[in-house]
């Protein structure tokens, strides 16, 4: 299998493009796969969880033996591996970029569910005649726009072998369009989209963050240490004036115009705090939360791996 | 017949206007929730959706798919890439996503979810040990002192590259309390997170809260740079509105 | 009247201050001074002294919306190893936009260097493209197995703006595995350094440029050695230009002076631009960050004042 899956793009599997036994190929795998996925479908019901189980089994393990098993060392990619065990070895690593491309393809299908719902929720309120239906028109109108101007400014790169689409002058409507659309509307909009956040964090940091606790006053001190070490324009100032005084008192190395202020000094330089509090606690802190998501990653692989989430794969 | 320098700098001005007026538009939410708004956040729900169909071909399902099940060819005809008709296999799985829709055959959604899933899953296995190995390692931070010559870290400046590969071999009192700290940090944020069994006695509930101080100080630095963020795209949208359009319609209008 | 108003100022008076604020230094065209930070040092450094005739990946994964932060950070990236005539493969695995906003990056920075009257950073001969790959996880996992089998797929235009297969590239021809890169750089608004951690850490040198919302995550792989270095937010856009025009533990007086790692060197750069967005914004940033302490100490202070009030009245009660 994994030999098969490996050299699939060299084996008799990959044929000469467009040919008769491509065709054939084609049509008969499809023929084959749509036939299995009919039959899945007549499958009766204490056999789903099974099959979608024992799928998402396989899937993994393959990723589990690429970790497992013992791979070739230094080996070239035209050199034949020696024996079974390197055999397994390259085919699983070989195997790793077709996986890719199978998660990828699946994943691109499975987002067009997503447009299919909001495509379906926005065409259900134009047939209801909803009082908002406008704004319905409005999301449809410019999917389409940018799908169409999207396929064509694609269609019409794709087509120029002479390469005179590089360069903005010789630009057509389409690609002008797309570029208005795609970097002059949504990319814009959606900066601005998170920049809003801006605004609402000044207002809550205003209405919120009070000092009510121990806790929420070590989160404040924290912040605004963190905030002022950001000012470093600032910093730089202090951080001269410290050093000018640790000139003034003969301490070794002292240097106002670096500014380096050398010895004790240095802990009176509001960056070095920030940067104390980053290293000694900020750091272990999310290492800590860290160390807490990859153990529930790792427990939820291992749950989903095995079949064992009810959730995920009951059917 | 291609644009002219001066047709090019109307385009801009015209791209640029856009954006600026959907820029306010979207920003009249501060005021309070408009039609204005509600307009300009349906032209960019669609723009989005629609954006994302192409992207997904042209990114991902053309070269990654049919690229692959039809073959490449150059110009002279030459074969550059072998066709793999087994590729189309992905097509009848694909879609058996959208059986989510039927109430009788929505279990065969889970097939692609699944080998997705089975495919991320089997992943976590050597992303833990690969993430999480050096992170552990790096926080065994020695807590004893090397030497005693002097309290904090003596000053690198002017030493030969030798003599501060000496240096930073030792550990002073000062960096050995610092380590302590750190070492205290992540015991007592990880101990926080225990829900295993009963943390009620004094010890660990002390423990404990040193973590949740510790995770506060944490998160209290996050707050500081998540509004570093969000300031520079405020700025970022301002510099957009105040000098890029400005600077776009005096070169497409004259001065 | 006044203490009743500071205790409950409108959200929209508080939303145009902010406006006020970061649009009127934006004027200010002023050179500015700087602390940089350990990790931003460090990533200098570390990009500085790359190998010359080796290549460096960058995996962009940024959209406009992050443009104020990770925009600074690919411009003075590429400025770099531009500068440095260092080859690099550009690509994403987080979002199927990001490939048309770092087109945009590239396109200004060769108009730039036109404009300077810089030679033609060329695609194929001194930079390849290479688009999106979707499933962030898979790619990376696959770039770790074997980079030549995730890559060798995708036809590039060359300078002429033919179709070749990447791998034809100069750019890429010595690249046998992900190993064979001296640096990988990701410039990213979201966790895909995570991923690329988890994946690729083991196997090559790992440097990234974020957002200030995923920089606290990432500080922790700087202090246990998975990333070279860090360049955070519009501050890591600010540090590192800033390094570029003064170089780092030189014997100038510009220099940065880097006061734990006194070894380690890197030269300022001295062709083309080096102080542009991060420079040009952090007025307006120092600003608002100045308005929200400033609103921040007032809003407890005002808590303060009126809890101070509310006392007597409750004890008479």
């Amino acid at each position: 299998m994994m030999e098969l899956l490996a050299q699939v793009e060299y084996g008799p599997l990959a044929v000469k493009p467009y040919s008769t036994e491509w065709l054939i190929g084609l049509i008969v795998t499809f023929l084959l796969a749509a036939g299995a996925a009919i039959g899945l479908s007549k499958v009766p019901a204490n056999f789903r969880r099974p099959i979608v189980s024992i799928g998402t089994f396989l899937c993994g393990l393959i990723y589990v033996l690429y970790w497992l098993w013992p791979r070739p060392v230094n080996l070239k990619p035209d050199q034949v591996p020696n024996g079974m065990v390197e055999q397994v070895g390259k085919g699983l690593s070989d195997t790793l970029p077709l996986l890719a491309d199978v998660a990828n393809i699946l994943t691109s299908f499975l987002l067009g569910l997503g447009v299919y719902s909001l495509a379906r929720i926005h065409f259900g309120k134009i047939i209801k005649r909803q009082s908002d239906r406008g704004f319905s028109w409005v999301l449809i109108v410019s999917a389409t726009m940018i799908s169409v101007f999207g396929f064509v400014d694609y269609i019409l790169r794709s087509q120029d072998k002479a390469g005179k689409l590089v360069d903005r002058e010789n630009w057509g409507f389409f690609n002008v369009g797309q570029d208005i659309m795609f970097d002059g509307l949504l990319l814009q909009m959606d900066s601005v989209m998170f920049s809003l956040i801006a605004f609402f964090i000044l207002s809550a940091a205003y209405r919120a963050f009070r000092i009510r606790s121990v806790e929420s006053t070590v989160m404040m001190a924290s912040a605004l240490v963190l905030m002022l070490s950001l000012l470093s324009p600032i910093m730089f100032q202090w951080n001269t004036m410290i050093a000018q005084m640790a000139k003034g008192m003969n301490i070794p190395n002292a240097d106002p115009s670096i500014p380096y202020p050398g010895g004790f000094f240095h802990n009176l330089q509001i960056s070095d705090w920030a940067n104390w509090v980053k290293g000694n606690l900020q750091t272990p802190a999310l290492r800590a939360v860290d160390f807490g998501i990859l153990l529930g990653a790792l427990a939820m692989g291992l749950r989903l791996w095995l079949g064992l989430e009810k959730g995920g794969v009951s059917v | 017949m291609p644009w002219t320098p001066q047709q090019l700098n109307v385009i801009d001005a015209v791209k640029i206007t856009g954006g600026v007026a959907c820029t306010i538009g979207l920003y009249s939410i501060l005021y309070k929730e408009t039609k204005l708004f509600r307009f300009f956040e349906h032209v960019f729900l669609g723009l989005a959706a629609g954006y994302m169909v192409v992207a997904m071909y042209k990114e991902s399902l053309y070269p990654q798919w049919i690229q692959r099940m039809t073959g490449q060819m150059d110009d002279a005809g030459n074969v550059t890439q072998p066709a793999m008709f087994l590729y189309v296999v992905l097509l009848p799985i694909g879609l058996l996503g959208y059986t989510v829709f039927s109430r009788k055959h929505n279990w065969m959604s889970r097939i692609p979810i699944g080998i997705i899933l089975g495919l991320w899953a089997g992943q976590q296995l050597l992303n833990y040990w690969d993430t999480a190995s050096p992170g552990i390692y790096s926080s065994m931070q020695p807590i004893i002192p090397t030497t005693w010559s002097s309290f904090v870290e003596p000053d690198k400046f002017g030493l030969t590259p030798d003599q501060i590969k000496a240096l930073n071999q030792q550990i002073y009192p000062s960096q050995a309390i610092n380590n302590l700290i750190f070492v205290i940090a992540i015991l007592s944020s990880l101990s926080y997170f225990i829900y295993s069994f009963d943390t009620k006695n004094r010890a660990m509930s002390t423990f404990n809260r040193i973590g949740r101080w510790t995770l506060m100080i944490g998160f209290g630095a996050i707050f500081g740079s998540t509004v570093m963020a969000r300031f520079a795209l405020v700025i970022d949208r301002m510099y957009y509105i105040w000098v890029e359009w400005i600077q776009a319609l005096q070169k497409a209008f004259g001065q | 009247m006044i203490k009743e108003k500071l205790l409950n100022i409108d959200r929209r008076i508080l939303y145009g201050l902010l406006i006020l604020v970061t649009v009127i230094p934006l004027r200010c065209d002023q050179k500015l001074n700087n602390i940089t930070d350990d990790y931003s040092n460090a990533f200098y450094e570390a990009v500085s002294n790359i190998p010359e005739g080796k290549t460096v990946f960058i995996e962009s994964d940024w959209t406009t919306s992050t443009r104020g932060e990770n925009s600074g950070h690919l411009e003075a990236l590429l400025r770099i190893l531009m500068a440095k005539k260092t080859k690099f493969a550009i690509f994403s695995v987080g979002d199927a936009q990001a490939p048309g906003v770092f087109r945009g990056v590239l396109l200004r920075l060769m108009e730039e260097r036109k404009t300077l009257g810089l030679p033609a950073y060329q695609p194929f001969e001194d930079y390849v493209d290479l688009g999106y790959f979707a499933n962030a996880e898979g790619t990376l996992q696959a770039i770790g197995g074997d980079v030549r089998k995730v890559f060798e797929k995708k036809s590039i235009r060359d300078a002429e703006g033919k179709q070749r297969s990447a791998f034809d590239s100069p750019v890429l021809s010595n690249v046998k595995s992900v190993g064979d890169v001296p640096m990988y750089i990701v410039v990213t608004a979201s966790n895909t350094i995570d991923r690329a951690i988890e994946r690729l850490s083991a196997k090559t040198t790992l440097a990234c440029m974020c957002t200030g919302v995923i920089g606290p995550s990432a500080l922790p792989y700087f202090q246990s050695g998975q990333l070279k270095g860090v360049a955070i937010g519009l501050k890591g856009v600010f540090d590192i230009e800033y390094l570029m025009a003064n170089g780092l533990n030189l014997e100038t007086k510009e220099s940065v002076k880097w006061s734990k790692q006194p070894d380690k060197t890197a030269q300022p750069i001295t062709v083309g631009k080096t102080l542009d967005r991060g420079n040009r914004y952090f007025l307006s940033f120092m600003c608002a960050i100045l308005l929200l302490i400033a609103t921040v100490v007032t809003g407890n202070v005002m808590m303060f004042v009126a809890r101070a009030q509310s006392k007597p009245q409750g004890d008479e009660a």
